[in-house]
């Protein structure tokens, strides 16, 4: 193992040409990650809500539109918007954004199944509640349900973001140059020591991931402790 | 024979074929070693055993937690630092596997290329990671009181595994494997970057060579959703018939 090669090239594959050319890197895969995770989020949120509130033949075109997302590969998805976005919206749409649209609409029809799930699961009588105090469908479930189920939700985010952090490295097929790209470009400079740059590469998503794990674990930890003492009160009251 | 559909002349509907072909042999074979695979790392997992279970969460961590496409490229471009150079010159060379009882050749194939290879092992390292996972939430869903149950019938704690619990794990773990399944087949994709001629490989062949971006991504769409629906529909049958067999509201 001779590490030489990501050392000599440490700055290129942690942000690219910046700040003499564009951002890139690992530092654009960051960028990356979380234009998309909110952009999922809020599909998510929208389409979910929309899920459950639904019925009838909305219910059904709904569930056909996100299964249409869900059925095929990101990269084709990628593939779509990279060409026809432009043609659809009659001006050039940067690689960065096409990326970005189509992540987060992969993720947001994953997530949105999460959120009508973790809707679905507060109990009828919230429901009833809320309904008998004169409140509307819809204030009942800004008010009651979806503060309620928000906390449930928050494992398949989690996840949802992690495949998404580890899905912007196919953004490498239209030539951004993220992290995954970078290294191929390195890899097939240098021409030799392919592993090092590759485990390399592979640590430093490990990185983002567990780093992405370990403050939604803690967040999650401290949830719990506030529900815990919402009980507690509840009981010493 | 002529295939054109969409406007799209026959020849290039035919690498769109030949390469949905390939998408289609290339998951099936990921599936079956990845459903090996994931029964052994799962059993190392939930192994009391710290020699087994280290090893596998360590597995499960690293290869649940970086990219596929990343370990496509580590397999496919590190591969020649991995494995001994007499395989690697087996593997770079074509092949003709021949099955000729008694004289007479009955049956010959072309094995497939390096490429082929390399994305076959990278798709089933990453998937056997997710099918554990699955088999394991699938072993964690039965009920704890079925584990008791069984051992106060006076069943030793190994048959109460083999004849209670993973019967009924096999239940719960049986629709997310179907899910990480259609997940293979769309992971698939990714080793066209190591230029595997699968579905979408060619696809952007086709484009290429035509410009006709709608008709070429749009057949290939199709395909693949077909692939994934066909799965689906599977796994709506066996759920059909065990919901008749056990009735409806049992454990699925």
């Amino acid at each position: 193992m001779n590490f030489d090669v990501v050392w000599n090239n440490l700055p290129y594959l942690l942000w690219g040409a910046w700040p003499q050319g564009p951002l890139g890197g690992a530092a654009l895969t960051i960028v990356l990650s979380l234009f998309s995770g909110i952009a999922s989020a809020v599909i998510g949120l929208v389409l979910g809500v929309w899920l459950f509130m639904a019925r009838g033949i909305v219910h059904t075109v709904l569930l056909l539109f996100l299964s249409f997302f869900r059925s095929i590969p990101v990269l084709m998805l990628i593939f779509w918007t990279y060409f026809l976005l432009p043609v659809a919206l009659g001006f050039s749409v940067p690689e960065l954004a096409t990326v970005v649209c189509a992540l987060a609409f992969i993720g947001g029809a994953y997530l949105a199944h999460g959120v009508a799930a973790g809707l679905r699961s507060v109990g009828g009588g919230q429901w009833e509640a809320g309904i008998s105090l004169g409140l509307g469908r819809w204030r009942v479930l800004r008010l009651i349900i979806l503060p309620q189920s928000l906390r449930r939700m928050a494992p398949s985010f989690v996840n949802q973001w992690v495949a998404l952090i580890k899905d912007t490295s196919l953004a490498y097929v239209i030539g951004v140059p993220e992290l995954s790209f970078v290294a191929t470009q390195v890899n097939n400079r240098a021409m030799v020591y392919p592993a090092e740059i590759f485990l390399f590469v592979a640590a430093v998503y490990f990185v983002i991931c567990g780093a992405l794990d370990l403050v939604a674990g803690a967040v999650a930890g401290k949830e719990r402790e506030h529900t815990r003492g919402d009980k507690a009160a509840k009981t010493a009251s | 024979m002529d295939l054109s559909i969409f406007g799209l002349a026959s020849i290039y509907v035919e690498w769109l074929l030949w390469g949905f072909g390939v998408t289609l042999l290339l998951s099936a074979a990921t599936c079956v070693a990845a459903t090996l695979g994931g029964l052994v790392i799962c059993a190392a997992r939930i192994s009391p055993l710290r020699v087994f279970s280290i090893p596998a969460r360590i597995y499960l961590a690293i290869f649940r937690n970086t990219p596929l496409l990343v370990q496509i490229f580590f397999w496919y471009f590190a591969g020649s630092a991995i494995f001994p150079t007499p395989l690697l010159d087996w593997f770079n060379n074509p092949h003709t596997v021949t099955i000729a009882p008694a004289g007479t050749t009955w049956l010959s194939f072309k094995l497939p290329s390096f490429e082929f290879w390399a994305g076959f092992v990278s798709l089933t390292f990453y998937t056997t990671a997710f099918i554990a996972e699955e088999f394991r939430s699938g072993l964690r869903a039965v009920d704890a009181g079925q584990r008791e149950g069984g051992l106060s019938l006076g069943l030793s704690p190994a048959l109460v595994f083999i004849l209670i619990i993973v019967p009924q794990a096999t239940r719960h773990a049986f629709a997310p494997l179907l899910g990480q399944y259609m997940n293979a087949i769309k992971n698939s994709s990714l080793t066209m970057a190591i230029g595997v001629a699968e579905l979408s490989y060619a696809s952007r062949q086709v484009e290429t060579e035509t410009f006709q971006t709608f008709e070429a991504f749009g057949i290939a769409t199709i395909l693949y959703i077909f692939a994934v629906a066909v799965v689906e529909a599977i796994g709506e049958l066996v759920q059909r018939r065990r919901d008749r067999k056990y009735g409806r509201g049992a454990v699925t």
